[in-house]
């Protein structure tokens, strides 16, 4: 059972205001433990990851070898630079779930700003080496050997400066000003800023973390009316006076019919997934003995490694792998909840939300259920950055559920 | 409490944990359902199909063999050469290739170079090129070191080592080796087997993928029939027809075929002209092909076309004709089985007969009054006329389709002619024109049969060339047994019919049949020709046959010799075919081992074995030689024989005369071949003693009667030794019909 958290440390930024009464706030300066390891982390949520993350490396493993063997002359070419980063993002995950996540709350801004700043120069250089289009595109920044997408520093940017302000003005959620503003102003600029970049799948996992944050935030339902409202104006917008109409409708068509698509929509790599996952029919062709990954299914090792699970492992690894994602989700929930103070609780919520809708949105994909569009499967799909990120904010995440209150065994 | 989450917090968690988990997750296990559980069978094979290429690998065709086990036709691996321009690596590849190719398969640069250049995975540049030629290919791209971009794929050609024999029966194939024609297409199934397939799986590049689930279905060859065809007797058949082609100056071919009556077994079946199945589309007939190539542009394709058709035409199942007087051995059954007549019931001949207000004729002017025997030995046409309106159009009617004239005889051949002819209801004439074979149309091989029931006790047999077949281990998949299809008429009658056939070939008008020893049966046969495209109507075309059976006590081996249109010096049945028959049937039965039986006539004139007698005393040997019976003179005045003439080991007429030489001078005497046809036998016999040489007589002149020589071994005019023998052939003079 939930107890009371015992008076913990307090801090600058403490959620414990004195209530209201016309005069200033008093504020209780407390220092945090730079390291809090005298709670330990959460089992379940470390175990889960780690069988996530194995899981994921082998089922890159296997997906990625035929691809890798005929374009790099070499089938481990995607495993060891995977792994690599794995090892690399397990150390960070220890170090940063032994980091009092208080501390965080000194990086909400500063992690904002860089955030866009770096969306900004994506774009201010563009077609450099820095910052190159590929496919039409530019979300990409190439800074020595590593490269990354600002946008997923920006998932976790938004998830942190949201459960900062919320957690410091909780009970202002409920007026404008504070309650929606603040968001709102942040949201459209890191949203405007990926958009730009031609992401419109990082936008709308940026738009739906944030409300997502914003629901649990406390913020007045008739607002998401109104959001909603706005959306489906755009959208409406979009399809009466936009030239890009028949184009979308043509992706809307081919989504519906990918086996038959319009002229000009190519949904080859929808078909190839889709036989990748019929293939796989019950119990699967087994471990490494799919077909599709044979250079039918275009970049088997990326977005779409989900169809070559559901064709070596079948339906029963397939349920296998989302049940340890849905258990994943509930745990965090549970540690979100169950966290010291409200920061806490809107990080573990952000951060699962973000996992969460991205594995959703990217089964989805890979099924077909929603139009094609770029979502990577986190611990599945190859990306070292990406995975490096993942594995911090899931320390992030151990760092809270360190503090909680909650039966950890 | 206050710092930690509210139960707002707790709610709205909680709502997203239901949408996220439920909807979420919800739909995706309602998709994955829809796609693995439902659609994953369809998908899957979608997948397999996309990945796994199907490469055929042919079925070796069975061979063809006769009952000796002699290989008429088989199949030999060949290759065909394919190019994959998609994975010619370069310009410079293609270039070479096109060099290389062109001058192996002695093709044109430019089209090779072309093929190279085709946007295709798959392009064909020549197919069934032999293995010698595949080697120099494999040579050329491992000297050039070219690895991809060309394809040798086995597959089989098709050889008939005896080139046009029995090419009609045999059949061809064509480039898939599918059978075309004949056995090969009669018996396609077995003889092809089963092609197998090599799956491979292949990346989206292209390229092998190391699979588990490739497979090579092993392709099961086809099986091997062997024929009742024996090639000697097909061989001696082929042989007779090409010669009496020549001598009768032969229009449309002739046929011959002889069957076993008992099993219904065809030892062989020769059609002339013939062509070579190895080279089915080249015309056979030269003449033929710069006749067509003389013709107008537009009509040379329909003339090729139908000479083709024609010489694939297998006549002795595929025409139909007049059997004309051969078919009075089935009436003649018919009137004895029924006992309308015995032997002795006699009929006058005058020469025609008035049925219906018309009046039909005797091929001779009058025969006079004729017993049974004597009217079918002379062919009448009113005594069967007779016959057959005593039997009526009912009864012969009942008999003509026992006998299988209205159906097929189910040859195992592919295109059996269907036969014309006037039902039950007939009227007076239709009955008396088909009583002496006029006026309805069948098959060689249903006349054959039919006589084959005549001569075996009455049973019609389906007739058969396909004795047994065996799978490609040798195992026997199926034997032809003998399928008796039904009694015509009771064994009695067929031996008294035997009888009376024996004594017409013996002494009647079917006497060019007969061979000395071997009891021949026979019955001769002439039809008029109707032609629906007959332009010049005053000319008549007629079809002369010979059809008969041996050995009389207990038939074997029926014969029907048929030529079509002979424009000689005869057409009758008699003089065309009668003689090809006896030479026919003086071969095959002593080579099927028929012991002859002389009566004591013929072994007055039967020939017999000089024994050699070289290096002997003159004396002794001239002493042994006359207590033999033979003449002997002695050449020489050495001691010693030191040659013979004829020499040890032939045949003389008995009595004959033997030269011995004892000196070498002696040797070098010859003596002129004088003119030895058209000759009755006794200046036959004076003309060769003048000449000094000797003669062996065949054909008509062994048995009695009036005959005249119409062939002799030798021609006229050339030197050879004295005594030298010289075979001369005797066919009856008073040709008939």
């Amino acid at each position: 059972m939930r107890s009371v958290p015992q008076a913990g440390p307090a801090a600058r930024y403490s959620e414990v205001s004195v209530p209201e009464t016309g005069r200033k706030k008093k504020r209780v300066r407390k220092k945090f433990k730079i390291f809090s390891a005298r709670e330990g982390v959460d089992r379940p949520l470390f175990y889960l990851i780690l069988v996530l993350l194995v899981l994921g490396l082998i089922m890159l493993f296997s997906a990625s070898y035929a691809y890798s063997y005929y374009y790099f002359d070499n089938s481990y070419h995607f495993i060891t630079q995977q792994a690599g980063f794995a090892l690399v993002g397990l150390v960070l995950m220890g170090l940063i779930s032994l980091f009092d996540y208080h501390h965080l709350h000194k990086f909400a801004v500063p992690l904002l700003l860089v955030t866009v700043l770096l969306l900004v120069l994506v774009k201010v250089l563009a077609g450099t080496s820095i910052a190159p289009i590929l496919n039409g595109a530019n979300r990409w920044l190439y800074v020595g050997p590593v490269n990354f997408q600002p946008s997923e520093i920006a998932k976790f940017a938004l998830v942190l400066i949201f459960a900062h302000l919320i957690s410091i003005n909780y009970h202002k959620m409920g007026t404008f000003r504070y309650g929606v503003l603040p968001y709102l102003i942040i949201v459209l600029l890191l949203a405007g800023l990926i958009l730009v970049e031609n992401h419109v799948s990082a936008t709308v996992i940026i738009l739906a973390i944030a409300a997502v944050m914003l629901f649990v935030g406390g913020v007045k339902l008739r607002w998401f009316a109104v959001a909603g409202g706005l959306v489906g104006a755009a959208i409406l917008y979009l399809v009466l006076y936009s030239d890009k109409f028949s184009y979308a409708l043509d992706r809307i068509m081919g989504w519906l019919n990918p086996f038959d698509p319009p002229q000009g929509v190519d949904t080859w790599q929808t078909q190839q997934s889709l036989l990748a996952i019929g293939s796989g029919q019950a119990l699967g062709l087994g471990l490494g003995q799919s077909r599709q990954k044979y250079l039918y299914l275009p970049e088997p090792q990326n977005d779409f490694i989900f169809a070559i699970v559901c064709e070596e492992l079948g339906f029963v690894g397939a349920l296998v792998v989302i049940l340890l994602f849905a258990l994943l989700i509930w745990r965090g929930i549970v540690v979100a909840l169950n966290a010291q103070d409200k920061f806490g609780t809107m990080l573990g919520v952000g951060i699962t939300a973000q996992v969460g809708i991205q594995v959703i949105l990217n089964i989805m994909v890979v099924t077909n259920t929603i139009p094609n569009t770029g979502i990577s499967l986190p611990f599945f799909s190859y990306g070292g950055t990406s995975l490096v990120i993942l594995l911090c904010e899931m320390g992030v995440l151990l760092s809270v559920s360190r503090s909680s209150s909650l039966d950890k065994t | 409490m206050a710092s930690g989450t509210t139960l707002r917090m707790w709610r709205r968690t909680l709502i997203l944990l239901v949408l996220l988990i439920g909807v979420g997750f919800g739909l995706i296990l309602f998709n994955l359902i829809r796609l693995q559980l439902v659609e994953g069978e369809e998908l899957k094979s979608q997948s397999l199909d996309q990945s796994l290429r199907t490469t055929s690998l042919s079925a070796q065709r069975g061979s063809i063999y006769d009952c000796n086990g002699n290989v008429l036709a088989e199949s030999a691996s060949v290759w065909t050469v394919a190019l994959e321009p998609a994975y010619i690596e370069d310009e410079e590849t293609c270039r070479l290739l096109a060099e290389g190719l062109s001058e192996i398969l002695d093709m044109e640069e430019e089209d090779v170079y072309a093929l190279t250049q085709k946007n295709t995975y798959f392009t064909y540049v020549k197919r069934k090129v032999e293995t010698s030629v595949r080697d120099e290919i494999n040579a050329f791209l491992q000297e050039n070191n070219i690895k991809r971009g060309v394809q040798l794929i086995e597959d089989y050609k098709r050889y008939y080592p005896y080139g046009d024999f029995l090419s009609q029966v045999l059949g061809f194939t064509g480039v898939d080796s599918q059978g075309l024609s004949g056995l090969e297409i009669q018996y396609d199934e077995e003889l092809s087997g089963t092609s197998g397939r090599l799956v491979t799986a292949k990346n989206a590049a292209g390229t092998d993928m190391p699979f588990e689930y490739e497979q090579k279905i092993e392709a099961q060859d086809g099986s091997n029939l062997y024929l009742t065809i024996d090639s000697n007797v097909q061989s001696i058949l082929e042989e007779a027809l090409k010669q009496g082609i020549v001598d009768n100056v032969v229009q449309e071919g002739a046929v011959a075929i002889c069957m076993n009556v008992k099993t219904g077994a065809i030892l062989g079946m020769a059609v002339e002209g013939s062509y070579d199945p190895n080279d089915p589309f080249t015309l056979a007939d030269e003449a033929l092909q710069q006749e067509i190539d003389a013709l107008p542009e537009g009509e040379q394709d329909k003339a090729y076309n139908n000479a083709l058709q024609k010489q694939w035409r297998n006549k002795a199942v595929s025409d139909t004709y007049y059997p004309g007087s051969v078919f009075k051995m089935c009436t003649g059954s018919m009137a004895l089985e029924e006992g309308i007549v015995t032997e002795e019931t006699t009929f006058t001949c005058t020469g025609a007969t008035v049925v219906a207000g018309e009046t039909l004729h005797c091929w001779a002017s009058r025969h006079g009054t004729e017993n049974f025997v004597q009217g079918l030995c002379n062919s009448c046409n009113p005594y069967f006329m007779w016959l057959g309106e005593q039997l009526g159009a009912f009864t012969f009617f009942k008999y003509f389709n026992a006998f299988g004239f209205t159906e097929k005889t189910g040859i195992d051949l592919p295109g059996e002619g269907a036969t014309l002819y006037h039902g039950a209801d007939m009227g007076p004439v239709e009955l008396a024109t088909e009583s002496f074979g006029q006026n309805f149309s069948i098959t060689p091989v249903h006349m054959i049969t039919a006589c084959a029931a005549v001569a075996n006790g009455g049973y019609l047999v389906q007739p058969h060339l396909v004795e047994r077949i065996e799978d490609s281990n040798g195992n026997i998949l199926s034997t032809a047994d003998t399928t008796y299809r039904r009694q015509v008429i009771s064994e009695d009658t067929s031996s008294r019919m035997v009888s009376i056939l024996h004594t017409n070939a013996t002494s009647g008008t079917a006497k060019n049949g007969y061979v000395a020893g071997y009891r021949i049966c026979g019955k001769t046969g002439t039809s008029q020709k109707i032609l629906e495209d007959n332009i010049d109507k005053t000319k008549k075309h007629y079809i002369a046959s010979y059809c008969g059976f041996a050995p009389a006590d207990d038939p074997e081996i029926a014969l029907l010799i048929f030529f079509d249109e002979p424009e000689g010096e005869s057409y009758y049945g008699s003089a065309v075919a009668g003689p090809v028959f006896a030479s026919c049937m003086s071969q095959i039965l002593p080579y099927l081992g028929v012991e002859p039986i002389y009566t004591e006539e013929e072994l007055e004139r039967l020939d017999t074995t000089v024994e050699s007698v070289t290096g002997e005393g003159a004396d002794t040997a001239k002493t042994k030689l006359e207590q033999q019976g033979f003449t002997v003179i002695v050449k020489g005045d050495g001691d010693t024989v030191l040659a013979q003439n004829p020499a040890g080991g032939e045949k003389i007429p008995k009595q004959g005369t033997v030269v011995l030489y004892t000196t070498e001078d002696a040797q070098q005497e010859t003596v002129t071949v004088p003119k030895l046809t058209g000759l009755s036998l006794s200046e036959v016999n004076q003309t060769a003693v003048n000449a000094g040489v000797q003669i062996r007589i065949t054909g008509a002149a062994l048995s009695s009667g009036v005959c005249v020589s119409q062939s002799q071994s030798i021609a006229e005019g050339e030197k050879v030794k004295q005594g030298t023998v010289i075979t001369v052939n005797f066919i009856e003079s008073d040709t008939v019909m």
